[in-house]
């Protein structure tokens, strides 16, 4: 009895040191074939790839924690149909009111278009909706300091969002530096800007 | 049944090789260096706006971080906290880890304080990301575990300078973070093909037509037959097959270098059109490591010992 139980130890010692043994060699292997598999998973869209939520609930931690996370989605499912951008109104104390097109990057020189593309990202993606609503005070309030340090006062600052529908036609004279579709505009947030307090 | 089992084990043994065979590292190291130079220039780009996007009295105040961010990260404000010299720790890490990477001094350690600077203004503010940082984390992540001081790196040059005759080639390095970047690649492509094949616009032949529309995105003037509903179809069912074939064509090996000169193509002809900054420059760096290194008849940067 004593001897069989000792075999069946050691039989399961040699199985987990084979284990041991064949990680020690092919941990390269199962680590590349895991990051490919959570990185499949992590990017693809739900619809067509069903154990996404599975995988993704395991591979997600890792995947944020080390920064490895990922999307790949521009221009898709479809590309955005409507040409936008985001202005900064300021009125100052005497009545004034100046305007700065944010992210109207045709209107900026070719090099000044390719160094502010994070503030397209910032204000066409996320600071004109709705949904971000949390970010537009700041966003107001930051206006305010940078005004303030050029020598202006402002009183009041509004953020404008403007768009104009693209075309479904795809002619030339769509281009957007030459297009003459109108412009709408909405003001979705304005803020009355606090005297600053004297030092 | 059992032939597939066969076929099966055949794969994953062909996959487990592949992986595990080291492999030149002329290629890794020069995809190090220009991705260093890169990290550079993103750096550069991202330098002056860095306390609006990143400062506590920039656009994100940590009240309004908290509500974008998606948890803990290993970043530099583990240790910070939400303090705004956080922004000089980042420049100093991203300066001293691109410089590394570009020119091989201690290539991991450098590629761990790159990471470390990406993933910090990751963290820090999610909304002003594109594509591309996405391939600078990944990128310097995997450099870390990789051996890339083999080439394309300063004191080796200067160490050969001293040195009289010739030096032998480097040593053979492990593949697999060569492996794992070159997958990431395929994975990309793959995967934005996917998401575009599901869009309505992309099948019907007029999303790069309306993409062109958009100001946001455009850069230098395009020639006028670029905006034409034939060029439209033409470019967005290029694009289509482009990224969907990207990751199995590319592993032919008759059909790499043709591939990879399409790509090179593709995304220059995107880098002339569209305003992304430095994404389509971040894509390609990753084609160096599909390049084959002929003079030393070692290894193919694919298929393993020819």
């Amino acid at each position: 009895m004593r001897s069989r139980m000792t075999r069946r130890h050691e039989r399961q010692g040699d199985a987990s040191s084979g284990v041991v043994t064949w990680m020690r060699v092919h941990w390269p292997t199962l680590l590349v074939a895991l990051y490919a598999v959570a990185a499949v998973s992590w990017t693809l869209p739900p619809e067509v790839f069903p154990p996404k939520p599975i995988l993704d609930r395991v591979a997600g931690g890792p995947l944020l924690f080390l920064g490895l996370w990922q999307s790949w989605d521009m221009f898709s499912p479809d590309p955005r149909t409507d040409d936008i951008c985001v202005e900064v109104v300021s009125v100052e104390r005497d009545g004034r009111r100046r305007a700065w097109m944010l992210t109207d990057m045709v209107a900026l020189d070719y090099v000044d278009r390719w160094r502010k593309d994070r503030w397209r990202k910032y204000c066409n993606d996320h600071l004109r909706l709705d949904a971000n609503r949390h970010l537009w005070q700041p966003f107001a309030a930051s206006c305010v300091r940078r005004l303030r340090a050029e020598g202006h006062d402002p009183v009041r600052i509004e953020l404008v969002r403007w768009w104009r529908p693209c075309d479904p036609a795809v002619r030339p004279e769509l281009r957007a530096d030459v297009r003459r579709t109108p412009w709408s505009s909405y003001t979705f947030f304005a803020v009355p800007v606090a005297q600053e307090t004297p030092r | 049944m059992m032939p597939v089992i066969a076929a099966v084990v055949r794969a994953a043994s062909a996959f487990d090789r592949w992986v595990r065979e080291p492999v030149d590292p002329r290629p890794l190291a020069w995809f190090r260096s220009w991705f260093g130079f890169l990290t550079l220039v993103n750096l550069w780009m991202l330098w002056p706006d860095m306390p609006l996007w990143l400062s506590n009295d920039g656009v994100l105040p940590p009240e309004v971080h908290r509500q974008t961010v998606y948890g803990a990260g290993l970043t530099v404000y583990l240790l910070t906290g939400y303090a705004d010299a956080a922004i000089w720790v980042i420049r100093l890490l991203a300066l001293v880890g691109g410089l590394g990477l570009w020119l091989g001094i201690w290539p991991r350690c450098a590629a761990c304080c790159a990471w470390l600077a990406a993933t910090s203004y990751s963290w820090r503010n999610l909304l002003i990301l594109h594509s591309g940082d996405c391939l600078v984390r990944i990128g310097c992540f995997f450099l870390m575990f990789a051996r890339t001081d083999g080439a394309a790196s300063l004191p080796r040059w200067l160490g050969r300078r001293t040195e009289a005759g010739d030096r032998p080639p480097p040593a053979e390095v492990p593949a697999w973070p060569q492996r794992i970047l070159q997958l990431q690649l395929c994975i990309l492509y793959f995967v934005t093909g996917v998401w575009k094949a599901t869009g309505a616009t992309w099948r019907d032949g007029t999303a790069v037509g309306m993409v062109l529309q958009l100001g946001e995105f455009q850069r230098f003037p395009i020639p006028d037959f670029c905006m034409t509903p034939p060029a439209s179809r033409l470019f967005t069912y290029g694009t289509l097959a482009f990224e969907l074939g990207f990751p199995l064509l590319v592993w032919v090996p008759r059909l790499r270098l043709p591939v990879l000169a399409a790509g090179l193509a593709f995304h220059a002809g995107l880098d002339w059109t569209l305003n992304v900054q430095l994404f389509q420059w971040l894509i390609t760096s990753y084609y160096i490591l599909f390049l084959a290194t002929p003079a030393t008849g070692s290894r193919d940067p694919i298929q393993g010992r020819s």
